[in-house]
C-alpha cells in the first residue's frame, strides 16, 4: 500500500447537497501535493468542514470522488484511514474519562493499532502536545485548549502519512498556537503531508506551503504560497492632506483602481515607472507626507477573492 | 456511494422482516405439509381407531378453544371450582404434559403461567397438586377394582384418544364420516378423519380427528364451527412418544412444606379431585353449560341435543350477570319469554321462569326445544 | 515535545500487526459501558430489588401467604432469586436496557466521539457489532446482579434447602441454584429484542434522552397492546409474549417449548432491528 506517486488527497467534482437543497460544497477539485502543508482557507460556513467530512468518509458526497492516499473513499476507508490522522470540527471526547483513557479508546478502534504499544504511544502523543501532566485528569476538567491538544494527540497516536486537521489552533492561547504551528512544521519536516483548514490567515502565512480558498461552497483558488505571493501586485500609496488633488493628478497620470481612505490615496500603478508619479504630484502642488509601493497582504488578496471578510482577530 | 446505493441498504432490514414473518407464519405450515400415505377408507380407519391400543404414551398436549364465549363477569372464577376450571379450559390456550401406562397409571400436568397443576395416579393412590397454592390432595383408591376407569377421568379431556372415542360412539346416521386427507401431527404422519353433522340445527361444522398412521391413536381433535374456518376447539399432541413411561413418572412424593389433605377413601367412585380440568359431561359435544345448580336434562339427540337446567337463579339480583343479560336479545314463544345468549359455537336460552337451555345448536333449535320441554 | 526521531523514518512504515486487533474495539466498548458511574447506578438499583423484597417479606413475617414464587421466599431463600428476577422483568430490567441501549449510538453521536471512532477507523458495521455485544453483556450482567444479590440476601435472611419445583417434585439446592442461573440467562436473552429496538432507535438520533424515551415508549405501547384481549391474534408476535416462560425452567423436567419460542421471537426482533440499525448507521451522514 505504498504510493510514491500522486497526491495524498485529491477530490474531483466533490459536491454535497443537503436535504433542504442547500449546496454546501459545490464541485470542489482539490489536489494536495505530497509533503505539503496545505492551508484550506475560508470563512466560517464556506464548506470547509463539510469537505473534510466527505474526505474522511463521515458523510457521503452527493456526487464527485475522493481519493485518499491513492485509494477511493469511502470504499477503501478501512485500509486508508489508519494512515490518516484526523481532527474534525472541534475536539470530542468522553468527559467522564481521563485524557489518556480517551486516547486508548480511539486507538483501540483502529484494528491495525498494536495493543502492546498502545500505552507507550499514548504517553508519547500526550507529551508531544504538552499534556503529560493532565493525562490522568478527566476530560471534563480540561480547558478548550487542552481538549484541542488532546484531539491533536489522537491524530499523533500513530505514524501517519497524512494529517487532516480542521481548525487545529481553535481555542488555543497564543503560546499553544505557536506550539501547534511548530508541531505542524516538525511533522511536515518528517514527511507527513498536512491538510489544515483554518479561517486564520496568519496561520496560512506562517506555516503553509500551499493554500486553497473556499467561499460559499466553491473552491476559488488553490496554488502554492510562492505563486500566490508573486501574483500580488504592489500598489502605489500616497499619504497626503490634499487627497482630492492627489487622486485627480494620479488619475491623469494613468493610475487605475484609485481609492481614498482618510489621508491616503492608493491605486494600481501597473507597469508605469514610479518616479513619474512623484514628479507629477510635486508639480501639482500636492503635499506629500509619504510615498511608496506597498505589497498587499494575503488577507487583502483573499478579501478580494471571496468578497467576504476574514476573521483576522486572534 | 450515491443516495440510491445507500437507500438500498434498507433492503436488508426489510428482507429481515420478511424472513422473520415468513418463518413465523409459514414455517409451521411447511413443517406440517401433508404426508403421503396409502389410501384408506373411513370405515377401515374407524375400525383401526377403535381397536387401537397402546401400553403407554407420553407427550405434550396443546389445546386451544375459541368458542366465542362472552367473558361472563364473575363466572370465569378461579381454579377453585370445577366450573371455573371448565370455563377456563374452554377458553384460551393450554398446554399439558400427559403420560399414560396401561392399565391404570396416568399423569396430567397442566402447565399454567408460572404455575402447574398436577393429577397423577399410580393405580393405588391418586394425587392432585396445585403449585400456586402449594396444596396436595391424596386419594387412596379402593383395591381389587378395575380402578383404571375413574382415575383416567382426569386425563380424559387431555387424551385425544378418549375424546375421539366419544365422538365415534356418537356416530350414527346423523353424521357423515370421511377421510379428508393426511397431515403431520406431533411429527407423525396422520390420517384426517372428518365427521360432518348432517343436520343444520347444530353450530358444529365438522369435527376432524387426526389419526396416527402407525398406532391408530387419535393425535388431534379439531372442531370447526359451521361458519368460519378457524377451529373453535383444537386439542392435540404437539409431541408424543409411545414408549411406556417409567413408573417414577406417576409417583408423587408430597414435598416439604406442602399441605396434604386426604379425603375419605371413596367407595365406588372417587370424588373428582379438586380442580379437575373437566368432567366428561362438560364436553363441548354435550353442549352443557357448566356451573349449573340442578341436575341437567338432555333433550333431543345427536348433534342437536340441548341441555336443560331448571331452577337456575341467574337474574334478578342486579349482579354482573344481569348487566350482561340486559344486552342480550329477548325472545318470546309458546314456551314463554327469555333471553338468547349467542356465541360462535355455544348458544343458550335463559327463560324468565328460571330454565336454561344450552347446546351447540342454533338459537331456533333452542326455542324449539324449550317449547317441547317439560316445565 | 518529545524527540521526533521515532517518526523521522520513511513516511511509509508497514505495520506488521495490521488487521489483527479486531477485538480491541469490543473490549473498549465493554470498558465504555462498565466504566461509567451510570451503569453501576443501574446495577445497584437492580441489586436493591432482592434486598427490598427480602426485607419486606422478613418484616411482614408472612409465611407462605402469597401465591407463586413470592410466597415461597420465606420458606426457602433461593426463591428470592427467582421472585426478584420475575418481578424485575416487567419494569426494572427493561428500564436499564433502555437506558444503556439508548445511550449506545446516540451518546457517541451527541459527544461527537462517533466521528473520532469512524476516522480511527472503527468501521461502521464493526462498531455496531461491538455496541450490540456490549449491550448483550450488559443484559447478562444485569440479571446476574439480581441473581447474586438475591442469593446473598436470600441466604442471609431466610432458611434455604431443597427446592420445590412447580411440578411438585424436589431438587437439591445446588441444582436449584443452577436452574435460577439458567433463569437469569433466559431473562437476559428475553431482553435482546428490546435491546435491538433500543440500538436501532439510538442510531436514529443524536440525543440519547430522546432515544431512551422513544425506546421506552415503544416498550410501553407493546405492553399495552399485549393487554388488549381483542387483538389476541397479534399477541404471539409481541415482544413480551413469552417473557414469563422462564418459569418453565422450574418444571420437572424443564419445559423448553415456550422458552425456545420466546428466544426465537427475541432473535427475530433482534435480527430485524439490528439490520435496521445497520442500514441506518452505514448510510448515515455523521456530523
Amino acid at each position: 500500500m505504498t504510493e510514491t506517486t500522486g497526491s495524498p488527497l485529491v477530490t474531483r467534482g466533490l459536491t454535497k447537497r443537503f436535504r433542504g437543497g442547500q449546496v454546501a460544497v459545490d464541485a470542489v477539485d482539490l489536489e494536495v501535493p505530497a509533503g505539503s502543508v496545505f492551508g484550506f482557507l475560508g470563512p466560517n460556513g464556506s464548506g470547509k468542514t463539510t469537505t473534510i467530512r466527505m474526505v474522511l468518509g463521515l458523510i457521503a458526497p452527493t456526487s464527485g470522488e475522493v481519493e485518499l492516499l491513492g485509494q477511493p473513499m469511502p470504499k477503501a476507508q478501512l485500509q486508508v484511514l489508519p494512515r490518516v490522522g484526523a481532527l474534525v470540527e472541534g475536539p470530542a471526547f468522553y468527559p467522564f474519562w481521563s485524557g489518556v483513557a480517551n486516547l486508548l479508546r480511539f486507538d483501540a478502534a483502529d484494528r491495525t493499532a498494536d495493543p502492546r504499544t498502545r500505552k507507550v504511544r499514548a504517553g508519547e502523543a500526550l507529551e508531544r502536545v504538552g499534556l503529560s501532566n493532565a493525562a490522568g485528569k478527566k476530560v471534563r476538567a480540561y480547558s478548550l485548549g487542552m481538549k484541542q491538544r488532546l484531539a491533536i494527540a489522537v491524530a499523533l497516536m500513530q505514524r501517519r502519512d497524512l494529517l487532516v486537521l480542521d481548525e487545529p489552533t481553535n481555542g488555543l492561547d497564543p503560546q499553544g498556537t505557536r506550539e501547534v504551528r511548530n508541531l505542524i512544521r516538525e511533522l511536515a519536516d518528517d514527511g507527513t503531508t498536512i491538510f489544515t483548514s483554518t479561517h486564520l490567515l496568519a496561520e496560512v502565512e506562517q506555516v503553509c506551503t500551499h493554500a486553497a480558498v473556499m467561499s460559499r461552497g466553491r473552491l476559488i483558488r488553490q496554488s502554492s504560497m510562492a505563486e500566490l505571493r508573486s501574483e500580488l501586485r504592489p500598489r502605489l500609496v500616497v499619504r497626503t492632506p490634499d487627497v482630492t488633488k492627489a487622486a485627480e493628478t494620479l488619475k491623469s497620470l494613468g493610475v487605475t483602481d484609485l481609492r481614498t481612505v482618510g489621508e491616503t490615496v492608493e491605486g494600481d500603478a501597473g507597469e508605469l515607472p514610479i518616479d513619474k508619479f512623484a514628479a507629477g504630484l510635486v508639480a501639482a502642488d500636492v503635499r506629500i507626507h509619504g510615498f511608496g509601493l506597498e505589497r498587499p497582504s494575503l488577507e487583502e488578496a483573499f478579501v478580494a477573492l471571496t468578497g467576504e471578510g476574514f476573521d483576522v482577530a486572534e | 456511494m450515491g443516495a440510491a446505493q445507500r437507500s438500498r441498504r434498507w433492503l436488508v432490514p426489510v428482507s429481515a422482516v420478511a424472513l422473520v414473518a415468513g418463518v413465523g407464519t409459514l414455517g409451521p405450515v411447511v413443517a406440517d405439509a401433508s404426508p403421503k400415505l396409502p389410501d384408506i377408507s373411513a370405515q377401515e380407519l374407524l375400525a383401526k381407531v377403535q381397536t387401537a391400543k397402546v401400553d403407554g404414551l407420553s407427550g405434550t398436549v396443546h389445546s386451544s378453544a375459541d368458542l366465542g364465549l362472552p367473558a361472563l363477569p364473575g363466572v370465569t372464577g378461579g381454579s377453585d371450582s370445577a366450573s371455573g376450571t371448565v370455563t377456563e379450559m374452554l377458553s384460551g390456550e393450554h398446554t399439558a404434559r400427559v403420560a399414560f401406562a396401561a392399565p391404570d397409571k396416568a399423569r396430567v400436568s397442566v402447565l399454567d403461567n408460572m404455575a402447574e397443576r398436577v393429577w397423577t395416579t399410580d393405580g393405588k393412590s391418586a394425587w392432585a397438586y396445585d403449585s400456586g397454592k402449594r396444596e396436595a390432595v391424596k386419594l387412596q383408591l379402593p383395591e381389587h377394582k378395575s380402578s383404571g376407569k375413574p382415575e383416567k377421568k382426569a386425563p380424559q379431556s387431555y387424551n385425544p384418544q378418549d375424546v375421539a372415542k366419544q365422538f365415534l360412539d356418537a356416530i350414527d346416521p346423523t353424521t357423515k364420516v370421511d377421510v379428508s386427507g393426511t397431515e403431520k401431527v406431533a411429527g407423525r404422519d396422520a390420517y384426517k378423519l372428518r365427521l360432518t353433522p348432517k343436520t343444520d340445527k347444530t353450530t358444529v361444522g365438522s369435527v376432524t380427528l387426526a389419526v396416527d398412521s402407525k398406532t391408530w391413536i387419535p393425535l388431534q381433535v379439531s372442531v370447526l364451527p359451521r361458519t368460519g374456518t378457524d377451529p373453535a376447539v383444537e386439542i392435540g399432541f404437539t409431541d408424543v412418544s409411545f414408549a411406556v413411561p417409567s413408573a417414577s413418572t406417576f409417583a408423587f412424593t408430597p414435598p416439604k412444606g406442602v399441605e396434604v389433605t386426604q379425603p375419605k377413601a371413596p367407595t365406588t367412585r372417587p370424588d373428582v379431585p379438586k380442580g379437575l380440568p373437566s368432567k366428561p359431561e362438560a364436553k363441548p359435544e354435550n353442549g352443557k353449560k357448566p356451573g349449573t345448580a340442578n341436575e341437567p336434562t338432555v333433550l333431543g339427540e345427536g348433534w342437536s341435543s340441548v341441555v336443560m337446567v331448571r331452577g337456575v337463579k341467574l337474574t334478578g339480583n342486579g349482579g354482573p350477570v344481569d348487566q350482561f343479560l340486559a344486552g342480550a336479545q329477548t325472545v318470546e314463544g309458546s314456551w314463554g319469554k327469555g333471553k338468547i345468549v349467542t356465541s360462535k359455537m355455544v348458544n343458550a336460552l335463559i327463560t324468565d321462569d328460571g330454565r336454561v337451555f344450552a347446546g351447540l345448536v342454533t338459537p331456533q333449535t333452542l326455542q324449539d326445544a324449550a317449547a317441547k320441554a317439560p316445565r | 515535545m518529545s524527540p521526533s526521531s521515532a517518526l523521522a523514518d520513511s513516511p511509509v512504515v508497514a505495520r506488521p500487526s495490521a488487521g489483527r486487533h479486531t477485538l480491541a474495539l469490543f473490549k473498549s466498548e465493554l470498558q465504555l459501558v462498565f466504566g461509567r458511574a451510570r451503569t453501576w447506578v443501574l446495577l445497584a438499583v437492580l441489586a436493591a430489588v432482592p434486598v427490598m423484597i427480602g426485607v419486606a417479606i422478613k418484616l411482614s413475617g408472612a409465611e407462605g401467604g402469597a401465591e407463586g414464587f413470592l410466597g415461597q421466599v420465606a420458606g426457602n431463600g433461593l426463591f428470592l432469586i427467582v421472585a426478584s428476577l420475575g418481578l424485575s422483568l416487567p419494569f426494572f430490567l427493561p428500564t436499564a436496557v433502555t437506558v444503556i441501549s439508548g445511550e449506545s449510538l446516540a451518546g457517541e453521536s451527541s459527544l461527537g466521539t462517533l466521528r473520532n471512532l469512524l476516522t480511527a477507523p472503527a468501521g461502521r458495521s464493526r462498531l455496531l457489532a461491538a455496541k450490540m455485544v456490549a449491550l448483550a453483556i450488559f443484559c447478562l450482567a444485569a440479571t446476574f446482579t439480581i441473581w447474586v444479590a438475591g442469593l446473598i440476601v436470600g441466604f442471609v435472611l431466610f432458611p434455604v434447602g431443597d427446592v420445590l419445583l412447580l411440578s411438585g417434585s424436589t431438587i437439591s439446592l445446588g441444582e436449584g441454584l443452577l436452574r435460577a442461573l439458567a433463569i437469569a440467562v433466559v431473562i437476559a436473552l428475553s431482553l435482546m429484542g428490546l435491546a435491538g429496538i433500543g440500538l436501532f432507535v439510538s442510531s436514529l438520533t443524536s440525543t440519547p434522552l430522546a432515544a431512551m424515551a422513544a425506546t421506552f415508549g415503544t416498550f410501553i405501547v407493546l405492553g399495552i397492546l399485549s393487554a388488549i384481549p381483542q387483538i389476541d391474534v397479534i399477541h404471539p408476535w409481541l415482544l413480551m409474549y413469552g417473557w414469563t416462560s422462564f418459569a418453565d425452567l422450574l418444571r420437572d423436567p424443564p419445559y423448553w417449548d415456550a422458552i425456545g419460542r420466546n428466544l426465537l421471537l427475541q432473535a427475530g426482533y433482534l435480527a430485524v432491528f439490528y439490520c435496521a440499525a445497520w442500514a441506518r448507521i452505514t448510510s448515515r451522514d455523521i456530523v
